[in-house]
């Protein structure tokens, strides 16, 4: 199609071509269309089928309130193709359609309406009820919008935090007057703008502002000193979802070229808010008010004046307010023939529109609305009917711009907890009794005249400053004054229904749901307006309250009878903006923590694995790790315990810290001595197990299990909290490394680092040695045996781990020293019949119960040691479940982790963790069970999933086990303690 | 869930930068406490409708705990003790 001449309200670029595909076939736009305005352009009317009854619609909206225009772009489902700007190169596809959107198989649909009454999902199908198992594919397969594409790209999402003192939403004349009032005083200022570009409806207005300059002019001033100002921050394409407690702007940005992101969620904690939302027009309801050819009255105007396209070549234009007057001018002026101008209302007009009107000889009608339109698929002829009653006029035509009036956008307001109330004189809906530190302007709050809303939006500005802490008294009175003097709200009609009749009258459009429709479920007693839409599915569908919810309420309260007003519209619910889960997820971010030591354990061929937060070797030959295994017991190996909790605790009162926390007696602990220490919550549950030493006075040095060492701190602080105890605690994590040299050659390879004296009797199992490895690693040294061998826990700073693991390697190769990985130690471990807490113990385990009672020393009740008075509780308590050690009969059959113990067929515990032994030649492991099997050489049963036998699981299949004292291995300690 | 605690060290922050500590109550005297007695310290929480004195932590911030009066009806306001 060819483009309108130039006008100074254009913003396409005429010499840059954008080329699409829509429908497998090549399209051109323009540089500055939106999909829509390029399919408009090209030809296209037909947009989409609706949902139920897929009825053709075609292009409503532009400002992205109707779900007339969605569709697939580039794999991305229910893309509001009127909002999202063309680009190169797009793939469009229509959605919900077999065929195409002018062509589409279930077009059908509409002829079987009957068949669709109200509720008709509770109502039909159901009997017999074999009916609904083939009838139920068949409507989904019908019903719905697009479909995600699982192929389509991936995108970068982001999230961002924001603050600010003032945040505007609106970057219309309302809000980019709160704005510059605002940054005036030099406080932050954020403001939101729906669109790409700040001004809102004046862009594509021509009317003089104030007898000056033209709207679209003023808008570009003002936006002007807007971007030109420091403490502005503009976001564009930004579309706020909710205001959230304590003034949480949430808010959702589309990407722009410059943008590296496809969209960017905000969180924008403001110390005042201005909604400057605006308004957009209400749907007016008269038969076939949904076929394509019919458009709201700021659709037709942004397709002329902003898009240069005729969006008609002979239109009739009903309206209910100003707005539309204007939009028959501008149209007519740009060689739109237009055939009749209908205005509902008696009396208020813009005088100077209907002058303009009388001089291009267009026949106005007052005190009329179309009452039905007709055509084979697209609009071909309108009739206009008074409101009382009278003689229908009809006119052919291939455009209708219609609107019931102005509606104000307060759903942000709404989900911030402002009341809505019924303004007769204006006719709408308005907000009232704002939260605190929230304010409005502009259209939102029923204001037409541009020098008015911008008055109100300085006000609202001031009233923001001052919820600050600003004093702007003064400044306030004089702008209240100066709105006072401006024009008033027009009066507005509450029209609902215009005088025609006819089964498609459509109230919402997103889910097909006519005025016939609520009538009858008024009539089966759904007469709540909250009741009607969960019952009709109005105003459920994407665009949600725009369309359908303001017109809802009217209706239900005049199909009741009622006034206007008397029916209230439903709740509204953030996101109030449709807000995909990619962007609410953000980037994708995995982090992970690598050990000092992590590249050097993947070179000698580690296979490392996530383990909580960090990366560790799981095995370096195979998963099984037998070969690792049988090398720290024959030979020597290591492992690296980088991510071991470290802690430094010192200060006067750390020792009574020390014996507030561990369960164990602390004063007993010795310098070059280890004492191992386990800590338990209130409930006398165990929540971690290390070792505690004494570094100098008052200065103690401990370790934790990988897990807790993030917890460490917080919890500390938490049972010191009230005291005023005097000490510090350094976590050390991660600025050491550590690495476990184990196996009987252990010490011949330390030995070959370091000329002190490693002997039994110089330094003993449960010993810990400063000392210099290879003259300059300055390191820490415990003998400790949580794998059951002669065993050097070596910690060195961070810095120092990879000279440290090469000197180990080197020290070890003509041992035959291995590295080992987790599977190797847990099985190692797990001979040796020591626990992993969390594995081998869940919420409920105390210490009694995995038989460590002895690690708790009753006596010092002074210390109110955490979890002493549960753990007095729990050690009579006969109940309670007890770790033990088992055997299985059959020595090769290992029962998985979890497996569950039964007897009788009742269950009565879990395996804990199993392995199959080979340093013993026999599968062993360790099970919570209740007391009554826990005696030893008790016989166990437990229940393994078993394999699928020819695709169906077996009968219930159990294994046998014996329970049998701990450690399997070494029970007397002899090899570690050597 | 959006609104703002007052850290006495790091000022407003957001909600979600800090973990619940259970309400502020007196840990019973051990010496002396039932073991019913104790069991209700540890299990039983007084979930008022109004005003409660709490534990937070701040975790993504100071690292400290410390009590404040939040209204559980509102979230509103949240005031910390040691700062006031």
């Amino acid at each position: 199609m060819v483009r309108l001449p130039k006008a100074p309200t254009q913003r396409i670029d005429r010499e840059r071509e954008i080329v699409f595909n829509y429908k497998g076939k090549p399209m051109k736009g323009l540089e500055g269309d939106t999909i829509a305005t390029a399919l408009f352009a090209e030809g296209v009317r037909i947009f989409s089928r609706s949902m139920k009854y897929h009825r053709p619609r075609g292009l409503y909206n532009l400002d992205g309130y109707s779900s007339h225009c969605l569709m697939g772009v580039d794999g991305e489902p229910n893309v509001r193709a009127c909002r999202t700007p063309l680009r190169q190169g797009m793939v469009v596809k229509p959605q919900n359609v077999i065929g195409s959107p002018e062509w589409d198989l279930m077009s059908v649909m509409q002829w079987f309406g009957f068949a669709m009454p109200v509720g008709f999902y509770y109502k039909v199908f159901h009997k017999p009820a074999w009916l609904w198992k083939f009838v139920e594919p068949v409507i989904r397969r019908a019903a719905g919008f697009g479909v995600v594409d699982p192929t389509m790209p991936d995108g970068i999402y982001e999230n961002r935090y924001l603050n600010a003192e003032v945040c505007i939403v609106g970057g219309g004349p309302a809000g980019m007057r709160a704005a510059l009032e605002a940054a005036r005083s030099g406080v932050r200022v954020i403001l939101l703008e729906t669109k790409d570009q700040l001004g809102g409806a004046l862009n594509y207005r021509t009317v003089p502002v104030n007898g000056g300059a033209p709207a679209f002019l003023h808008s570009a001033q003002l936006a002007g000193e807007v971007l030109a100002c420091e403490n502005i921050r503009v976001l564009l394409s930004t579309s706020a979802t909710a205001i959230y407690q304590s003034n949480q702007v949430t808010a959702v940005q589309r990407g722009g070229p410059g943008d590296h992101f496809r969209e960017c969620y905000y969180e924008i904690r403001a110390k005042s808010v201005v909604a400057a939302t605006g308004a957009i027009e209400r749907p007016l309801i008269f038969q076939n008010n949904d076929m394509p050819g019919i458009m709201q009255g700021s659709c037709a105007h942004q397709l002329a004046n902003t898009y240069a396209i005729k969006p008609g070549s002979r239109a009739v234009v009903s309206g209910f307010h100003d707005g539309m007057l204007e939009v028959a001018v501008d149209l007519a002026e740009l060689g739109v023939e237009i055939a009749a101008v209908a205005d509902g209302r008696p009396s208020g007009f813009d005088t100077a529109a209907i002058d303009r009107l009388s001089r291009l000889g267009i026949p106005f009608f007052r005190g009329c609305a179309v009452s039905s339109a007709g055509g084979f698929r697209c609009i071909s002829r309108a009739t206009l009917q008074p409101l009382g009653d009278g003689k229908p006029l009809r006119f052919d035509c291939d455009l209708l711009v219609t609107s019931a009036g102005e509606t104000p956008l307060s759903q942000l307001l709404q989900v911030a907890g402002a009341k809505m109330a019924y303004d007769s004189h204006s006719a709408r809906f308005l907000p009232v009794e704002l939260p605190p530190c929230i304010h409005a302007a502009g259209r939102v709050m029923a204001l037409d005249d541009i020098a008015a809303i911008e008055a109100q939006g300085r006000l609202a500005a001031l009233a923001a400053l001052e919820d600050c802490g600003l004093d702007v008294g003064v400044e306030m009175k004089a702008a209240g004054e100066a709105l006072e003097v401006l024009s008033r709200p027009k009066p507005g009609l509450g029209i609902v229904r215009t005088s025609g009749k006819g089964h498609k009258r459509f109230v919402c459009f997103d889910d097909d749901v006519t005025v016939d429709q609520i009538a009858d479920a008024i009539e089966e007693g759904f007469d709540q307006a909250e009741l009607v839409k969960r019952y009709t599915t109005a105003g459920t569908g994407p665009s949600q309250s725009y369309l359908a919810g303001q017109n809802l309420p009217l209706v239900v309260g005049a199909l009741k009878g009622l006034g206007p007003g008397a029916v209230m519209p439903t709740t509204i619910r953030p996101p109030i903006f449709p807000t995909g889960m990619a962007v609410l997820g953000g980037r994708r971010h995995a982090p992970v923590k690598h050990t000092p030591l992590h590249d050097r354990q993947k070179a000698v061929g580690g296979a490392m694995r996530l383990a909580g937060v960090w990366k560790r070797a799981r095995f370096f030959e195979n998963e099984q790790a037998i070969s690792e295994i049988e090398n720290v017991r024959k030979n020597v190996g290591f492992i690296d315990v980088s991510t071991l909790g470290k802690f430094r605790l010192f200060g006067p009162d750390a020792l009574k810290l020390l014996q507030r926390v561990y369960a164990g007696d602390m004063s007993t602990v010795a310098h070059g001595k280890l004492k191992y220490g386990a800590m338990c919550n209130e409930q006398g549950v165990i929540i971690d197990d290390g070792v505690v030493t004494q570094m100098g006075e008052n200065d103690y040095f401990f370790t934790t299990s990988t897990v807790r060492a993030a917890n460490t701190g917080e919890w500390l602080s938490f049972h010191s909290r009230g005291e005023d105890w005097r000490t510090s605690l350094v976590n050390l994590t991660d600025a050491m490394a550590g690495i476990n040299l184990a196996g009987p050659g252990a010490r011949e390879v330390l030995s070959r680092l370091t000329g002190g004296d490693l002997s039994n009797e110089a330094f003993p199992y449960m010993g810990i040695r400063r000392m210099t490895l290879c003259g300059e690693i300055e390191v820490l040294v415990m003998r400790l045996g949580f794998v059951g061998e002669l065993c050097y826990e070596i910690h060195a700073l961070s810095s120092y781990g990879p000279a440290l693991h090469d000197a180990i390697l080197d020290a070890g190769k003509s041992f035959g020293i291995k590295p080992f990985g987790l599977e190797a130690q847990s099985v190692l471990r797990l001979e040796k019949g020591h626990v992993i807490i969390g594995l081998d113990t869940d919420n409920h385990s105390t210490l009694h119960d995995i038989g460590m009672s002895w690690a708790w020393d009753r006596r010092k009740t002074d210390a109110k040691t955490v979890g002493a008075p549960a753990l007095r509780a729990t050690e009579k308590q006969a109940h309670r479940q007890k770790l033990v050690g088992f055997k299985m009969n059959n020595p090769r059959e290992t029962p998985a982790d979890g497996s569950i113990v039964v007897a009788a067929g009742v269950v009565k515990g879990r395996v804990c963790s199993s392995r199959y032994s080979t340093t013993l030649g026999q599968s062993i492991g360790m099970a919570l069970v209740d007391p009554e099997l826990a005696a030893m050489g008790g016989a166990l049963e437990i229940y393994t999933d078993g394999k699928l036998v020819k695709g169906r699981l077996p009968a219930v299949a159990t294994v046998k086990a014996e329970i049998v004292p701990t450690p399997f291995y070494d029970p007397e300690g002899l090899r570690m303690k050597s | 869930m959006s609104f703002l605690i007052d850290c006495p060290h790091c000022g407003p922050r957001n909600i979600y930068e800090f973990r619940f500590g259970g309400e502020v109550k007196p840990r019973p005297d051990e010496n002396r406490v039932t073991d019913e007695e104790w069991a209700d310290y540890i299990y039983l929480a007084d979930n008022v409708c109004g005003p409660q004195n709490e534990w937070w932590f701040h975790t993504r911030g100071c690292g400290c705990w410390f009590a404040v009066t939040r209204d559980t009806r509102t979230n509103l306001p949240v005031i910390c003790e040691e700062k006031a």
